[in-house]
């Protein structure tokens, strides 16, 4: 079974063909990231109108890759949100209209699920029932998948996601968008143990995430040596905050794997190729003697891949999109979660 | 066959025209989301016509301007449509389709469409044996617009969603406002522009057809002018 799938949530329009679910044909993206560089972040407007011009060259750069013509899809896959709505629109708009002449079925696919299937594309030979550990611009939280359609929510954070804190501090910090890169690189450099940050929720014995207080700390920590003229050592921040993320994030997702039984952990999202949470996540699950996946840093970033695969597993349960389906900017990561 | 959408207001419409014979509309004048209905309307106007998707010979769609969003839904169906099917892709500006609800009217016809706070895209078109553009399209406040077309002179009717929403205002600077069935944008006068386009060998490339969206984004602007050191 071969499938297009479409992805166009944020700033990057990204069309592949999968076939059964995890051969990757061709995964093509055309990325956005250094138009909206200049503005700071994305900006919607400006996403959509780069979506509407690339989806059809991304589209056909995908079939020609995967040596494929149109009529040979047996459907078309779309994601269907979370993410901007007018960026989403355009995917979804374009897709639809492709099932239609094509006549064949629509699939709609929750970004975040498709983060986690990015790891069954990685590892042929996962299967699961697997732990996630999912981290991103916009969500952070512990997922159990169960079979291919059954997701288990454990916890998710209360405020902002970790990606969100990251890109934040960059920017208060004088980094351009996206900032995550660069307070990894800095990290690296750095002293974690120089400057005591708050660690989020940490204490309390729950799956549930907060990133709003030690963000406002590490902001109030470089607002306050600029006003007293104190020199900062940017390296020791960005080190001393990226520990005070990924210590709470390896300890919840190592909880997570005691209280269910589970022996394998995978990570996704955009913040699952921050180097600093890798090495914290395969330290601890070594010592646990866990598997550990994480996908290329390619299969991190937003890509049709991911929705691809993730579709092939809606297409077997028979889990196809109505005509009418529309973008849901605020699609939840699940309808029925079991807290 | 050819196809025509049009999405760039809040009307959804589609129709199907052969040569010189408008063969089946439907046009929804009820703030519907184009995203969910487009496709669901333009399946059941081919079912209730009769017409295979293979027997559609050419796409055709509003391009602009008008809602971004919207016309962004259109063209990623047409565009789409046309390129799985092989067929040409014709676009038509949305003020020109408006101006054709009133072809052969003798008259001059003034297509004003919503750019919002107090803003309306424009342009006046001829309608007599012929039609011809007369003033090329702009973005601008709706009182300039009517200025400059009281200054124009001649019968000038006006059409689209910006003769609703500024009604007095031209009736005032008496211009007339088209009937309710040529006032709203309708894919069969998209169609029969496009066929005359088609004709004359004027087709789109749906690999690089974007929106005619007059207007740069507001986060751009911004920047320039907070960056004058920046203009080339």
């Amino acid at each position: 079974m071969k499938i297009l799938a479409f992805e166009s949530s944020c700033d990057e329009t990204s069309c592949a063909v999968i076939e059964d679910g995890r051969r990757i044909l061709s995964d093509v993206i055309s990325s956005q990231v250094p138009i909206h560089k200049k503005f700071g972040g994305v900006v919607p407007e400006i996403a959509s109108r780069h979506h509407i011009e690339d989806v059809l060259p991304v589209a056909e750069e995908a079939l020609a890759e995967a040596g494929c013509a149109w009529g040979d899809m047996d459907a078309i896959a779309v994601t269907q949100g979370p993410g901007l709505v007018g960026a989403l629109l355009v995917g979804v708009a374009a897709a639809k209209a492709a099932a239609w002449a094509l006549g064949v079925p629509l699939i709609a696919v929750n970004h975040m699920e498709g983060h986690i299937f990015a790891n069954l594309l990685q590892y042929p030979d996962l299967e699961p029932p697997f732990l996630a550990l999912v981290v991103s611009g916009g969500h952070t939280m512990l997922v159990v998948v169960r079979d291919y359609n059954t997701f288990e929510l454990l916890g998710q954070t209360r405020d902002d996601a970790a990606g969100e804190a990251f890109d934040k501090i960059a920017r208060v910090m004088g980094y351009p968008y996206p900032g995550g890169p660069h307070i990894d690189r800095l990290a690296k450099e750095g002293d974690a143990d120089a400057i005591h940050f708050p660690m989020a929720m940490a204490k309390e014995h729950n799956f549930d995430f907060s990133f709003s207080g030690l963000k406002s700390a590490v902001i109030n920590y470089l607002h306050t040596a600029e006003m007293k003229k104190q020199p900062v050592v940017k390296e020791d921040v960005a080190a001393s905050f990226q520990r005070a993320v990924v210590d709470v994030l390896v300890a919840k997702a190592m909880a997570a794997i005691d209280k269910t039984g589970l022996r394998t952990i995978v990570l996704a999202g955009g913040v699952a190729a921050n180097s600093g949470l890798r090495t914290a996540l395969s330290a601890a699950c070594e010592a646990r003697g866990v598997r550990l996946c994480r996908p290329d840093p390619i299969l991190c970033t937003d890509n049709g891949a991911m929705i691809g695969c993730r579709a092939y597993y809606m297409a077997q349960a028979g889990d196809f999109a109505p005509m009418t389906l529309n973008a849901d900017p605020r699609l939840p990561f699940l309808a029925d979660q079991v807290r | 066959m050819l196809l025509a959408i049009d999405t760039s207001s809040l009307v959804l419409s589609c129709a199907l025209m052969e040569e010189d014979r408008l063969v089946a509309e439907w046009t929804v004048q009820r703030r519907l989301t184009h995203s969910e209905q487009l496709i669901p309307h333009m399946d059941a106007l081919l079912a209730e016509a009769g017409v295979a998707k293979k027997d559609i010979t050419a796409v055709a769609c509003a391009a602009g301007p008008g809602s971004f969003t919207g016309l962004r839904i259109g063209l990623a169906t047409a565009k789409m449509t046309a390129r799985i099917w092989g067929v040409p892709l014709i676009a038509v500006d949305t003020l020109e389709g408006l101006a054709w609800n009133m072809a052969g009217a003798e008259a001059f016809i003034l297509p004003l469409e919503d750019a919002q706070r107090g803003n309306v895209y424009a342009a006046l078109y001829g309608a007599f044996e012929t039609m011809w553009l007369e003033a090329p399209e702009a973005a601008a406040p709706i009182d300039e617009v009517i200025a400059a077309a009281v200054r124009h002179g001649g019968p000038v009717i006006a059409v689209g969603e910006g003769a609703d929403m500024y009604r007095e205002k031209l009736l005032a600077a008496g211009i007339r406002l088209a009937q309710p069935h040529d006032r709203c944008c309708r894919a069969g006068s998209v169609a029969a522009a496009a066929w005359a386009k088609w004709k004359r060998g004027e087709a789109a490339d749906p690999m690089t057809l974007v929106p005619n969206y007059i207007r740069r984004s507001e986060a751009e602007v911004l920047w320039e002018q907070r960056h004058p050191e920046a203009k080339s």
